[in-house]
């Protein structure tokens, strides 16, 4: 490790030959596309971004850009921290990103639609069959069933980092509600306010018609017979960590936010309840779990749903986005054959690499896990929010020993994948007031609709802010980073 | 619009007018009675009994108040149901509940608004900043104003917005009459003045930012019969009742799309109520102020009952 320049706010920036840096290439000098930016932000001393740090944290503040964390005894009001320093993907970079993630997204609602038809990759014997009638994701009642449009994953949100092999990797497929497209145009607009200046050197895509193009695919996927389709966006409520983005959404799209308790069925269509009396409901963007949303079909005290909803869904007289039963493909199982998904049903190569798996549920497989904890990550297959991971060599023997216990106990329920070292950014830290390297993935976000595809140009740059931590997921104390996506000139 | 959501707008205009007419209230009461020329009205403990009369119908005894208490009861206590803090806490989850409805601008004041009290340092406010605190509250509460008369579109969650804000303010203006009206009588004759011309008309006005405009008009120092005129029956005055009944009669419009409301509407009901007090005369009106203040009351509360059954049942 050494020294990487004499910027100020870069003093105690220590590259680690054995992690890719965005920034800084082998030989310690700052890569092509970041020069520019590099030059400009040394025009500012560290007490500056101290300054530009805490107005951007009152700008979210102020905004009521917030989500809650449920303490022991009081709902606190975080805002998700926000980094000054950009990151920046060239158009041809992502060219290849765009490119993957549609194809992944598109084999994805291929398999969906197969495993609820003739389940053809079931029989043939690429998927086992043990993987989705073991899923309590995957929903029978929807057997069958053909959604408007032949759309599932209206919504996918690619989980991507790139390893020190300076490759990029699919980490997760999130289809049932992936959330974070509202950070990345609050991270635009902060920093905006915070630094305009920067955006005169370069040519970056806007992110802000993510919600116009939402719209329009939930428009595509209307019920049969219905002229202009009323959309709306449902939501578990005020209270759920990520109104601020149903709110964003419902708003930019200039359709209603509603709840549960606004809707109701009646002979079989869905309706909310309307100042000037009952309005008919045609598409629904649902933010609420496969599990809530009809106490009749699914969790029976749930308050957060609509009762009739999936009769109604059935009859296709609305539409719910993304389907339910989308949950059963986005299991970390099923990851693991993606490359095979993909070409069974695109007949095309994986355009983005899977990290390496081993399932936990094979008995030779266990056996190189049970032997290797320590150089692996064990993920159990079922758990969001980056909870239940255990990384190997940040284990002690008697944790290591906890871990083989439980993975033999229930080995279905893991997987297990080599170390992969995301690559690190530079990250302003209020401790020391200088950049410091910090991990950081990337998530996309795709649209998929009755012939219409979408890609949101940019993305939202998680950043884990303590040092070495590899999590970055918010709920476990991550940042994010506006995510500029070049033009090509 | 939901039927819930419209509720909340409804409410929260109610709130946010409510926060800044009790801290209007506190403030020119509190300083009125500092150089008050008699010496009933100088005492602190007539002028605590009258804030806690406008803010919660306490009734007057003669148990000794604590200062401190009651001014932080009012204003900063969380536990207390008709504090400023609570009000704010409202009118901010309801505008939480109608986030995609209202303009980035108004939410952000309201959230700004609500981050100013919450965090606002009791010790401080204790301390001698009574002034400070209910200044920044009228102040953030005309920011409100502006917002929403300048960045919401003017369809009908503006006109819920300021039915709620107009019912309120007629509420509100009846209750500080009452108020004055009852420090009035009480204060009466111990520095020769009599009902009429009793200082607390001034201080009235002043809590309903209307004693400049009210000379304007009148030209007088403010009596017992101009004062009441003026509050409730003016107009121009932006904040009498007739003037809030005007506006609520507009507002509703919007709403009935019916050039003339059926019976048992909403849009009926405020036409009848305005009608009844476009045409009331003062001298009516103060031979039994205190009859007239508990109609009123009546009617505007009949009329938020009815719009809440009209338009919030859900």
């Amino acid at each position: 490790m050494k020294k990487t320049n004499d910027n100020p706010t870069f003093e105690s920036y220590n590259r680690d030959p054995k992690l890719f840096d965005e920034i800084f290439d082998e030989n310690d000098n700052v890569r092509d596309i970041y020069k520019t930016l590099f030059n400009l932000y040394s025009e500012h001393s560290a007490k500056d971004f101290g300054r530009l740090n805490n107005k951007a944290k009152s700008s979210f503040f102020n905004q009521g850009i917030t989500f809650q964390v449920y303490g022991d005894h009081e709902i606190k009001e975080k805002i998700f921290p926000f980094d000054l320093f950009p990151r920046i993907i060239d158009a041809q970079e992502w060219e290849l990103i765009e490119k993957g993630v549609l194809q992944r997204s598109k084999a994805l609602n291929a398999f969906l639609w197969d495993l609820y038809h003739d389940k053809n990759i079931i029989k043939e014997g690429i998927v086992p069959l043990e993987l989705i009638s073991s899923s309590a994701n995957y929903l029978d009642q929807i057997n069958g069933f053909d959604p408007p449009g032949g759309i599932y994953n209206h919504i996918s949100g690619t989980d991507l980092i790139k390893h020190s092999d300076g490759k990029y990797y699919v980490l997760e497929d999130n289809i049932r509600c992936p959330s974070g497209v509202s950070y990345v145009i609050c991270n635009r607009t902060a920093l905006k306010r915070a630094l305009f200046g920067v955006f005169n050197h370069y040519q970056a895509h806007t992110v802000t018609d993510y919600a116009e193009n939402l719209l329009q695919i939930l428009e595509t996927v209307k019920p049969k017979g219905v002229d202009v389709p009323n959309c709306v966006v449902i939501t578990p409520g005020i209270y759920n960590s990520a109104y601020y983005e149903h709110s964003y959404l419902a708003k930019a799209m200039g359709v209603e936010l509603v709840e549960g308790r606004d809707l109701f069925v009646e002979n079989d269509f869905v309706y909310m309840k309307t100042i000037s009396g009952p309005q008919k409901v045609d598409v629904i963007y649902r933010r609420i779990d496969d599990q809530f949303l009809d106490p009749l079909e699914f969790k029976p005290d749930s308050a957060l749903g609509v009762p009739g909803l999936m009769a109604a869904y059935k009859k296709g007289n609305v539409c719910l986005v993304n389907a339910p039963g989308t949950g059963v493909a986005d299991d970390k199982a099923i990851y693991t054959y993606m490359p095979e998904i993909i070409k069974y049903y695109l007949d095309e190569d994986p355009i983005l690499n899977n990290v390496p798996t081993y399932h936990c549920s094979r008995p030779d497989e266990l056996e190189y896990v049970l032997e290797n904890v320590h150089n692996l990550v064990v993920k159990p297959v079922d758990e969001a929010g980056g909870y239940g991971i255990s990384i190997g060599n940040k284990l002690s023997k008697d944790e290591i020993e906890e871990v083989r216990k439980t993975l033999k106990e229930n080995p279905r329920k893991y997987i297990a994948q080599p170390i992969m070292s995301l690559s690190v950014h530079p990250t302003y830290i209020e401790e020391t007031e200088c950049f410091e390297p910090r991990h950081v993935d990337l998530r996309t976000f795709t649209l998929l609709g009755a012939d219409k595809e979408f890609v949101l140009k940019g993305g939202l740059t998680r950043v884990a802010l303590q040092k070495g931590n590899l999590i970055v997921n918010s709920s476990q104390g991550g940042g994010s980073k506006d995510t500029w996506v070049l033009k090509n000139n | 619009m939901l039927a819930r959501v419209a509720n909340n707008l409804f409410w929260m205009g109610r709130y946010i007018e409510r926060a800044e007419h009790v801290a209007r209230y506190m403030n020119v009461n509190y300083f009125a009675s500092l150089d008050a020329p008699n010496e009933l009205s100088q005492s602190r403990q007539f002028v605590l009994q009258s804030l806690l009369f406008m803010a919660d119908d306490f009734s007057r005894n003669d148990h000794e108040l604590n200062e401190e208490q009651v001014l932080y009861d009012i204003a900063l206590n969380p536990d207390n149901a008709f504090s400023i803090i609570n009000y704010v806490k409202l009118a901010r989850e309801n505008a939480n509940s109608a986030r995609d409805l209202i303009s980035t601008e108004l939410y952000e004041a309201i959230n700004k608004f609500y981050h100013f009290v919450l965090n606002y340092p009791v010790e401080q406010f204790q301390k001698g900043g009574l002034y400070d605190f209910t200044v920044q509250v009228t102040e953030n509460v005309s920011v409100l104003r502006g917002k929403i008369r300048g960045t919401l579109l003017h369809d009908e969650v503006y006109a819920i917005i300021m039915l709620g804000v107009n019912l309120e303010r007629a509420t509100q203006v009846i209750r500080i009459i009452n108020s004055k009206f009852k420090d009035a009588v009480l204060a009466q004759g111990s520095y020769g003045d009599t009902l009429k011309n009793s200082y607390e008309w001034t201080t009235l006005l002043k809590c309903a930012e209307s004693y400049d405009m009210m000379r304007r008009f009148y030209r007088e120092t403010p009596t017992s019969f101009t004062t009441l005129e003026f509050l409730i029956l003016n107009p121009d005055c932006p904040r009498s009742v007739m003037n809030s009944l005007n506006q609520v009669s507009l507002h509703i419009r919007k709403l009935t799309h019916e050039k003339y409301p059926q019976k048992h509407t909403s849009g009926f009901l405020i036409g009848k109520v305005r009608a009844k007090y476009q045409y009331k005369i003062i001298e009516e009106i103060e031979i039994d102020l205190e009859s007239f203040i508990q109609n009123i009351l009546d009617d505007l509360n009949s009329i938020a009952l009815k719009l809440e059954k009209e338009y919030f049942h859900y």
